[in-house]
């Protein structure tokens, strides 16, 4: 019996979690980083602002 | 204060997570992709077929890393969940929800290889095998975690009551591998082992450890981008984000 | 001031289930129905059911009841009370046991109550019914107790109903596994007081944490 395709199989499920695994967050943060970027053009742009940490 | 402690606290400042991440996230992965490929192609042409399982053997190289991955994600993510809940540390709530996906995805691998691998062995793609069954509830277990803390819209609150539910789900798991066990015992007699009566010869095991390791990294590497990317969805509102959001000059 | 507030939330509870007592026998007739869709899709030949009959038998109590968890949490924290429950000076885990310890009075209770009338429309075998009520009666509490820190971790949301199903159902695994695998054990002549023996220990234990478990997702929600 050849095993060769289950092995394949299995080998390919394996690739294709970890590249989605790989993917997903990667989108995440682009996305993350597009929409802070809207929201500062949005608000219009503050140059310099002494509390980094504060909400808007 | 000793270095090491100034460390752990910065690390809980968001911009300097957020930096701490961008940097190591791509070296774990990087890391782990080298250690698996190394594993990989031990598993594929070095290691001899096995004697009673022939080449099929080879995805055990796979199969077993993911189950013990799967099962350290859970117990990791349990553990940040705990120290969030109890110290309040936003970083381990962050950690904790960010554990669930990839530990999802590993249990999805062990279940579809285990699928895979007992079609040839057992003849079907699936059998209430104790082991098996227990991954399959591991894995609701999981989804149960990412969909509850989906579904709450405070942030904080979603990842402290998924949280609750990891350690929840942590402290069943052994009891619910026992009952399985158990049940199975009574139902089908004698177990059918996974991994049979074949010990493994020496020379087949550093392919493994090196996928064990490999699996390792990538996890901290995945932990680490997963994190990155829901530390900037808390933090969305704030002047550090905007800035970093900002296209080079 | 412990007893006196048991006192008063058991009297509370009754007085409200009273004024809608139609909707406690609601739990018993779901389980029926069960029993009844089972039996037709199982083809309703006597000796196929009564080999299934107690498997099914549990599903349909388990399933019943997790039907009506929701209700567990829900109208205290639609109309502000459970937000009392934080301010009473009792620990509010004490509340949340006597309020699962009414729960399961008035849902599983009945289902018990029912169950021997249930078996009858199953084929149950007769020697197989004293231990399916034994791990029935064993099983519930636990089943209440689990599903009440699940019902206290989505207490907050409105569309909850099928995601409290998918939070719960694989912790009642194990509970499912003992109980109707105990009668699944007597059936084959086998001691099922093994099985029994840690349904109880499973239920001693989950008397203490659950609630503790239940009050902690309920602040959680509710903060």
């Amino acid at each position: 019996m050849s095993y060769q395709n289950y092995v394949i199989a299995a080998y390919c499920v394996f690739a294709v979690v970890m590249l989605w695994d790989f993917v997903a967050p990667r989108l995440q943060v682009r996305q993350q980083l597009r929409a802070a970027r809207l929201r500062a053009t949005r608000a219009g742009r503050n140059t310099t602002n002494e509390f980094p940490l504060s909400r808007e | 204060m000793h270095p090491v402690v100034r460390w752990f606290h910065q690390l809980g400042s968001p911009p300097y997570f957020e930096r701490f991440a961008a940097r190591w996230a791509p070296i774990a992965y990087i890391a782990g992709l080298l250690v698996m490929a190394y594993g990989l192609y031990g598993a594929l042409f070095v290691v001899p077929a096995d004697y009673q399982q022939g080449d099929s053997f080879r995805i055990l190289y796979i199969h077993v890393p993911s189950a013990w991955m799967s099962m350290a994600a859970f117990a990791l993510m349990a553990l940040y969940a705990a120290i969030a809940l109890i110290w309040r540390i936003k970083l381990c709530e962050i950690l904790a929800m960010a554990c669930a996906p990839v530990g999802a995805a590993f249990t999805l691998i062990t279940l579809a290889t285990g699928s895979i691998w007992g079609k040839p062995m057992w003849g079907t793609w699936w059998d209430w095998d104790p082991r098996l069954t227990t991954e399959l509830i591991l894995l609701f277990l999981y989804l149960g975690v990412i969909g509850l803390y989906n579904a709450i819209d405070d942030r904080r609150n979603a990842s402290r009551a998924a949280g609750l539910l990891a350690i929840v789900g942590v402290a069943l798991l052994p009891v619910i591998h026992y009952s399985v066990t158990w049940w199975n015992s009574l139902h089908q007699g004698q177990t059918i082992s996974l991994f049979g009566t074949s010990h493994m010869d020496p020379s087949m095991l550093p392919p493994l450890w090196a996928m064990v390791i490999g699996t390792h990294l990538w996890f901290v590497g995945s932990l680490l981008a997963r994190a990155r990317a829901d530390n900037l969805r808390r933090e969305s509102g704030k002047d550090w984000v905007a800035r970093l959001a900002e296209p080079r000059a | 001031m412990i007893w006196s507030a048991a006192k008063a939330l058991m009297i509370r509870d009754l007085s409200l289930l009273w004024r809608r007592r139609g909707d406690a026998l609601q739990p018993a007739l779901f389980a029926l129905l069960v029993v009844v869709l089972f039996a037709l899709a199982l083809g309703g030949e006597a000796q196929a059911l009564a080999k299934v009959a107690a498997a099914v038998l549990w599903l349909a109590v388990l399933l019943a009841g997790l039907l009506a968890l929701d209700t567990l949490f829900r109208g205290d924290a639609d109309d502000g009370s459970l937000e009392q429950w934080l301010l009473a000076p009792v620990p509010l885990s004490w509340l949340v046991l006597v309020r699962t310890f009414m729960h399961w009075a008035t849902t599983a209770l009945p289902l018990l109550v029912a169950t021997p009338f249930l078996a009858e429309l199953l084929h149950l075998p007769h020697e197989q019914l004293p231990v399916l009520l034994a791990s029935l009666a064993l099983g519930t509490p636990l089943l209440s107790l689990l599903g009440a820190v699940v019902a206290a971790l989505t207490v907050g949301m409105r569309r909850s109903g099928i995601l409290i199903a998918l939070l719960a159902l694989p912790l009642y695994v194990p509970i499912l596994v003992f109980g109707a695998g105990s009668v699944a054990a007597a059936g084959q002549g086998l001691d099922p007081v093994g099985a029994l023996l840690l349904l109880g220990a499973g239920l001693v234990l989950a008397l203490v944490l659950a609630p503790l478990a239940a009050a902690a997702a309920i602040r959680i929600a509710l903060d």
